[in-house]
């Protein structure tokens, strides 16, 4: 082992030592900066041996939830669209006569991700054998905000400026699979890259690097802006002549190269996913853990769940407290959202009744009436009642499910 | 073919003017969705009002 010595006056010395171990491969060589960087920042290197100083992103992950730990929804569902796992989008149609089941999983200790300090991952999972429809289709996708690339750092208009997606991935059958990055603003364009697993259930990390194009526009609102997607079969409705690892416009019709159906066809298949991470720059660096309550801050800007109260012994479940506006008619606010959401949300009630006036109504009529991104105005109507106006009333049971996703 | 059962109309009853659109999703769930253009459930509203179809009227 070599090193570069430097004996201070007094006699010590402090030296630059290289690695206990050998290179795997290449030489490695550094090149310094050529001045000195601002108070607070450090060295970091573009992966190609050029350091230079630079800040280092507090938050690196663009993806929200990438380790799939909350599930503010449920953990297992037949549905479509967001069903369990927070941020995490699935569609599906057109496969036959089998269901997709969607949910949150935890890894074995055993799992390669488990020892990277993740916990939980997504799947998708078939009931059987899918049909090849040209109209089937399985995607999984998260849907970020305009503002957030835009205001990123990331250079998207330059072909030299890259941007880093990584996630572990497994599946009961392998192939060839594609994800994309498909943005909204200006003219869509989308970037389909292909990957696959090591092996048939084998655990396998996968890292894409995409650079920028000058054809990107991602606007300063709260619309969305670009989708990160996974897709386990897409028929050839939707396939065609795409060239993958390149931007190019969106086609619906053309979103990828044609797929493989193994996966699909093979019996009750699964396509499983954890630890994705987007980051600005062209290496995937280490994933980014945050703390539980950070994730779920982050997820409830796009949906919150009011449950009633379960402790303390209140046997009224109260969720909102409204005041009896006619003998059938009540309104009542909720004040303030658990943050501030990306738009004015969407109310889904599930179980409610309305105990007035010594009595409880099921059979609820609810609307919004004015909202914003950190209120709503809630009236309920019943088909019958006697409630006295000017009295107050509450909702209990059930539940109050607030949606502001993309 | 046009739907009319899944969307229906909602007033404000202080108002008595259309304030919401609410859509029935089975079991017992009901959706109330605001007249708010960057609403992706009001924009599927939208999409499904573009292919012909009509919502309920409002009470």
């Amino acid at each position: 082992m070599s090193k570069i010595s430097l004996k201070h006056s007094g006699g010590k010395v402090v030296s630059l030592n290289s690695p206990t171990t050998e290179p795997n491969e290449n030489d490695v060589a550094f090149k310094l900066p050529n001045a000195d960087g601002s108070d607070g920042q450090a060295i970091v290197t573009d992966g190609s041996g050029n350091l230079s100083f630079g800040s280092v992103a507090a938050t690196r992950n663009l993806i929200i939830n990438g380790a799939m730990q909350v599930a503010q929804r449920g953990t297992s569902s037949t549905g479509n669209l967001y069903q369990t796992i927070d941020r995490i989008r699935t569609s599906s149609g057109n496969l036959g006569s089998i269901n997709l089941t969607q949910s949150q999983q935890q890894l074995a200790s055993s799992d390669t991700p488990y020892s990277s300090g993740f916990r939980y991952f997504y799947r998708a999972a078939l009931s059987g054998a899918g049909t090849v429809n040209a109209n089937g289709y399985i995607g999984i996708s998260q849907r970020l905000e305009a503002q957030d690339i835009a205001q990123s750092g990331w250079n998207y208009t330059s072909a030299s400026s890259n941007i880093t997606l990584q996630f572990w991935f497994r599946c009961s059958t392998n192939q060839t699979f594609y994800g994309i990055l498909e943005t909204s603003n200006g003219t869509p364009y989308s970037y389909p890259f292909a990957f696959t697993a090591s092996g048939n259930n084998a655990w396998t990390k996968i890292t894409k690097t995409i650079p920028g194009n000058s054809n990107l526009q991602f606007d300063l609102n709260a619309d969305r802006g670009l989708k990160v997607g996974f897709t386990p079969w897409y028929g050839t409705d939707y396939t065609g002549s795409k060239t993958a690892d390149a931007w190019s416009p969106y086609s619906g019709s053309a979103e990828y190269p044609d797929y493989a159906s193994t996966w699909l066809t093979a019996g009750a298949s699964t396509f499983d996913i954890t630890g994705v991470q987007l980051e600005v720059g062209s290496v995937a660096t280490d994933f980014e853990h945050r703390s539980f309550a950070q994730e779920l801050n982050l997820c409830t800007r796009y949906f919150q769940k009011l449950q009633p109260t379960t402790v303390g012994g209140a046997n009224d479940n109260p969720i909102a407290v409204m005041a009896n506006f006619t003998t059938t008619h009540a309104y009542g606010r909720i004040p303030f959202f658990n943050g501030i959401m990306r738009t004015g949300p969407s109310l889904t009630t599930s179980g409610c009744s309305y105990y007035a006036n010594t009595n409880s109504y099921t059979g609820l009529t609810f609307a919004v009436g004015g909202q914003s991104e950190s209120s709503m105005e809630v009236n309920v109507t019943a088909s019958s009642g006697n409630w006295v106006t000017g009295h107050a009333g509450w909702i209990r049971g059930g539940s109050f499910e607030l949606s502001a996703e993309l | 073919m046009t739907q009319s059962k899944l969307y229906k109309l909602r007033k404000n009853p202080l108002t008595d003017k259309i304030s919401c659109i609410s859509r029935d999703d089975g079991n017992d769930r009901f959706t109330i969705i605001p007249i708010n253009e960057s609403n992706t459930d009001y924009q599927e509203y939208l999409a499904w009002v573009a292919e012909g179809n009509t919502a309920e009227e409002a009470d």
